[in-house]
């Protein structure tokens, strides 16, 4: 087990800088989540911790001992790829055994670390089998498979779960955070969904374009994002926005008014915007609650209604011509085509996107 | 559905007629004529006629030995050139790579004759610039043309150079279907380039490479041009004449078809025969 420790790291490929001074901390022990969307970076990260990248710049740390020169197997580390990465013409059992066989590990020792993956991941009866007649979860816990034989200090998951169906992908992470628990191993894990993020984590780390945006426990980043870019990526349905402007402020806080007249009023520590300024109020689907039971009021038209179940979500427009998800349990989704809900909770953000508290 | 098929088979028919006529007809016929002796007008029917000179022919048999020679040699050489030659285009490290995959694959565009008469000036006792070579470094020059080994070296020398760089464009192919992160997975499993190169590349290689040996063995099967424009139609002395020539030399100059048609369908069937040899070989364990 190892802490991992990125001090202002930066890659760039010739002249175009991808990772700008990443400055992260992971604990011995802990799962680790790197999430954002395509292009921001993040498997550019994995892949300088485990060594496949150079680092142009910063510092890499595995357990207290700066790796940046060190190769890629000298570092106490196992890769998961997104692709499983499999070796097609050797057995489940080769797979997992080939690195141990390569270095001259004792027999009985191989043995010993295959028998005891096999076992902890279920798959001692695929043994035999070439990866081709694997289904895609099973490949998968081979790809696990064969990063535990190593015993490495720090797990890497590059995406392990994007090529597999919806259902597998439910049952893979519930697989992985028992794994977690069970090797109490330090774990990075890099996806681009925001569920696997929320639900697999100890902490996340938010990426985009290169930056981290913010680093957190899953729930903190949900009820107080650092930033609208955050906001709307942490939660499912994402965050509403509506375009709103400040009217002034007064001892209770901020007052904006949003388009089509509602106003809204905030508490605010820090600083005050100018008046006119523009801003941005964030509301989750879930913090409208009925008429008159908020902060303020607002009206809007129902499009589409999709009922899940137990809840539903409006999709609505406002008069002003913001579209708005509404969240609301299915015995409650109302027959009228125009309704007025109330904001219970919203967040504020300035124009940059940067958080107003 | 049987109108349907009637009016499918009506778009074929150009197609089949001409299939027929110019490709099935000369294989079924050329195997009747190989039953005729056809030594003197009128042919006759005499199935042994052909088939057991065959059996005895001292020229058959200088040219199959010559022929196997060449394909045991030159093959393996060949496909193993083909093979450094693949994984350095793949390098990441060449620069200019269009340009040598361009260079390695010019000599399969490049005409026979004027390549033949490339190499037979290179080989030249005289003034040829592989003798100048040998003499600059203190050896010996050699007369390549009249003896049977270098000529036989020669051949051997002018076919890799043709066809190498066609096979490694081929295997070329292969290795760029190779997942990269399959050797970032044995990079992090700590196994060096080299076990990787045995490990996991030449057995992911392998279809491709036994595709590229039968290729070639059943092109050198009917290795024609080489021996017959580089060593003069199988000198020194029927030293380099292979089955092709052999099937030429009987076929078009003595005009005896029935034999240069039973010697076409051994080498038909020794292809096959060494190629499927090879499948079996190769063939997945399960």
């Amino acid at each position: 087990m190892a802490a991992v420790t990125l001090k202002n790291v930066v890659k760039r490929f010739g002249g175009f800088q991808i990772i700008h001074g990443a400055d992260i901390d992971v604990n011995d022990g802990e799962f680790v989540v790197f999430v954002g969307p395509s292009g921001c970076g993040k498997s550019t990260l994995l892949r300088m911790i485990a060594g496949l990248e150079d680092i142009s710049g910063g510092e890499i740390a595995i357990g207290g001992k700066v790796v940046n020169d060190v190769e890629p197997a000298d570092r106490g580390i196992a890769m998961v790829f997104q692709s499983y990465a499999l070796y097609p013409h050797m057995s489940v059992e080769q797979n997992l055994s080939f690195g141990l066989r390569m270095n001259g590990n004792p027999k009985a020792d191989t043995e010993r670390r295959v028998k005891r993956a096999s076992e902890i991941l279920r798959i001692a009866e695929l043994m035999k089998r070439r990866p081709r007649q694997l289904s895609g979860g099973q490949r998968q816990r081979v790809a696990i498979g064969r990063a535990i034989v190593r015993e490495p200090q720090v797990f890497l998951f590059d995406e392990p779960l994007s090529n597999l169906d919806a259902e597998l992908r439910v049952q893979m992470r519930v697989e992985i955070s028992r794994l977690h628990k069970e090797l109490g191993v330090t774990m990075i894990y890099v996806t681009h969904d925001q569920t696997e993020a929320m639900t697999l984590a100890d902490r996340i780390v938010v990426l985009r374009d290169g930056y981290v945006e913010q680093i957190g426990r899953p729930l903190d980043l949900y009820s107080d994002p650092d930033n609208q870019f955050v906001a709307g990526f942490v939660g499912s349905p994402k965050m509403n926005f509506i375009k709103a402007r400040v009217l002034g402020h007064s001892a209770s806080g901020v007052t904006v008014e949003l388009a089509g007249g509602t106003r809204l009023t905030q508490p605010l520590n820090g600083p005050v915007p100018e008046p006119g300024s523009k801003v941005v109020v964030g509301v989750r689907p879930e913090h409208f609650g009925h008429a008159g039971k908020g902060d303020a009021d607002l009206s809007v038209t129902i499009d589409v209604v999709e009922h899940l179940g137990g809840t539903s979500f409006l999709y609505t427009r406002t008069a002003a011509g913001d579209d708005i998800v509404i969240q609301r349990d299915a015995a409650e989704v109302p027959d009228a085509p125009e309704i007025t809900v109330s904001i219970r909770k919203s967040y504020l953000f300035d124009d940059n996107g940067r958080r107003l508290r | 559905m049987r109108y349907q098929n009637a009016t499918a088979y009506r778009f074929l028919a150009p197609y089949l007629l001409i299939f027929s006529i110019f490709w099935l007809w000369p294989i079924i016929g050329s195997f009747l004529i190989s039953f005729q002796a056809t030594r003197t007008v009128p042919w006759r029917f005499a199935p042994t006629f052909n088939w057991g000179r065959l059996i005895g022919d001292p020229a058959f048999f200088n040219a199959l030995k010559n022929t196997l020679l060449i394909l045991v040699i030159q093959v393996p050489v060949m496909i193993t050139l083909a093979i450094v030659m693949a994984v350095l285009l793949n390098s990441p490290l060449l620069k200019a790579r269009g340009l040598f995959r361009f260079a390695f694959f010019a000599p399969v565009v490049v005409g026979e004759v004027a390549y033949s008469a490339v190499f037979r000036l290179m080989f030249n006792l005289d003034y040829g610039i592989i003798n100048k070579l040998l003499n600059s470094v203190g050896l010996p020059r050699i007369d390549w043309f009249s003896n049977v080994t270098p000529a036989m070296a020669v051949i051997i020398i002018a076919v890799t150079w043709r066809w190498a760089g066609y096979n490694a464009i081929i295997l070329l192919a292969g290795l760029q279907s190779i997942p990269q992160d399959v050797y970032e997975a044995a990079t992090l499993d700590r196994v060096s380039k080299l076990k990787q190169f045995f490990y996991i590349t030449l057995p992911l290689l392998k279809p491709i490479i036994v595709f590229c040996a039968v290729l070639s063995i059943i092109g050198t099967m009917q290795l024609f041009t080489e021996p017959f424009l580089i060593t003069e139609r199988g000198g020194p002395g029927g030293g380099t004449e292979t089955l092709g020539l052999l099937l030429y030399r009987q076929g078009f100059r003595s005009l005896n078809f029935g034999y240069a048609s039973a010697i076409a369908y051994t080498m038909a069937g020794l292809a096959i025969a060494i190629s499927l040899v090879q499948l079996w070989l190769t063939r997945d364990p399960k």
